[in-house]
């Protein structure tokens, strides 16, 4: 048994840009996600009946569904029923983005939720509209509530970008499984990638701890 | 859009083999992650001094790696070190047991840690041995608390089974995947595997939520 741990430095660019590909998928899915989990939460808790029930179909039925198989859907029907071509990557995005939507509006819902009755009620008695009272009273707080959930979402969805790799997006996940079938190298290339993911991943998942104990909520 | 149903009855027993494979892959893994996790907490609150930096390290590490890079590792790199080849269903358990037992850990300790710590010193006070107060007062509190994130991980599992399709686990993921390739039927097969998903899921997460809040009394003290 001999290894060669060469093979990982000779690749070292395309590891790097597919690194780089991880990075910019976690930030753009959740740039996405961020803005449309709050629509979607705020469809879900003020929105007219059928636009409730709807957001809510939507919400459970993504948090319930694997994303593996999210992405296999979206890369086959996606393009049959918009009468787009997407690459892999758009679609890899796509599908990342409907998964994370789910779970944000779900986090917000949740933090909304979270504030008591008499906030919303306090804010009315001193004269403001709900949407003033939404803005300056609920948001700011349900905010505390909500980061830290979004924190570990975050982590979350870094690690599953992953999943993209089985529609061929060249992410971290997916080229160092290419390099490893034309090199052979299958011990090396798999343990690089474990160890790439785990330089990235370590200090997020302690980042997310410590926002967690810095934003616990005492009541 | 045509949608032609006709390849899932014709295909039923290929998928409901598919089925089977996931439900006893997600029930065996959660059975030794939930076993496991429980070993690697109590190690972790109760252990050897010098041991708690090493189950920190392995908890942390499975916080930061893809499943999917863990079950592909487990599958291909651990046979070329330990020169034992496996079938891919027990990589796979392998896997999955090694990930989410950190989970698992994590959910213990957050539920141990909140029983206050007055029960423990009360129990000190009776005379109760360290290993009785786990067992007989800590315990006994700390796990319905774990329920709700039991429920979760619960679901969790379930999904990540269909992530071991890539290391060729006959499950429902991968059964899909073969019959959308051979019938060039995609859209019938992989919307079929949602709902079936969908179906399996979303019971266990409501089901969970309306046990614990039977049982929930038990947990407050």
């Amino acid at each position: 048994m001999s290894f060669d741990w060469s093979v990982v430095w000779q690749h070292r660019e395309a590891l790097l840009a597919a690194t780089g590909m991880t990075i910019a998928l976690t930030v753009a899915t959740m740039a996405i996600a961020l803005p449309c989990g709050l629509i979607v939460a705020a469809l879900r808790l003020y929105g007219w009946a059928p636009v409730r029930a709807a957001a809510t179909a939507y919400v459970e039925l993504f948090r319930n569904l694997p994303l593996i198989l999210v992405v296999y859907w979206a890369f086959y029907v996606l393009p049959i029923s918009t009468g787009l071509g997407l690459s892999p990557l758009a679609t890899g995005l796509a599908a990342l983005a409907l998964n994370v939507t789910a779970y944000n509006a779900e986090t917000f819902r949740a933090g909304i939720n979270s504030l008591r009755r008499g906030q919303t009620e306090a804010a009315m008695a001193l004269g403001m509209s709900r949407t003033q009272a939404l803005r300056r009273v609920l948001v700011p707080q349900a905010l505390r509530r909500v980061l830290p959930v979004l924190a570990s979402t975050w982590v979350s969805l870094f690690k599953d970008t992953s999943l993209v790799s089985v529609i061929a997006v060249s992410e971290l996940a997916y080229v160092s499984m290419q390099i490893r079938s034309q090199s052979y190298r299958v011990l090396e290339m798999l343990t690089a990638m474990a160890a790439i993911y785990w330089l990235l991943g370590y200090p997020q998942a302690k980042l997310v701890d410590w926002i967690q104990r810095r934003f616990a909520v005492t009541e | 859009m045509d949608f032609d149903l006709s390849v899932i009855t014709e295909h039923w027993r290929f998928l409901a083999s598919g089925i089977g494979i996931t439900l006893v892959l997600s029930a065996v893994s959660g059975a030794t992650s939930i076993a496991v996790g429980f070993v690697v907490a109590l190690l972790r609150l109760y252990g050897p001094r010098w041991l708690r930096p090493i189950v920190v390290l392995y908890i942390d590490s499975m916080r930061a790696i893809p499943v999917l890079v863990v079950l592909v590792w487990t599958f291909f790199a651990l046979p070329i070190l330990t020169g034992l080849t496996m079938p891919p269903f027990f990589s796979a358990l392998i896997g999955l047991t090694v990930h989410l037992a950190a989970y698992v850990a994590e959910i213990v300790r957050a539920g141990v840690e909140s029983v206050r710590p007055g029960q423990t010193r009360a129990s000190l006070a009776l005379g109760m041995s360290r290993a009785q107060i786990v067992r007989r007062i800590i315990l006994p509190q700390a796990i319905v608390r774990m329920l709700p994130a039991f429920g979760s991980l619960l679901s969790i599992t379930i999904k990540d089974t269909a992530i071991a399709s890539v290391i060729a686990v006959p499950e429902l993921m991968r059964q899909s995947e073969t019959l959308a390739g051979q019938s060039f039927q995609p859209i019938e097969v992989y919307t079929f595997a949602m709902l079936v998903y969908f179906v399996i899921l979303f019971p266990v997460t409501r089901g969970v939520d309306m046990f614990y809040r039977r049982v929930a009394h038990l947990g407050r003290s």
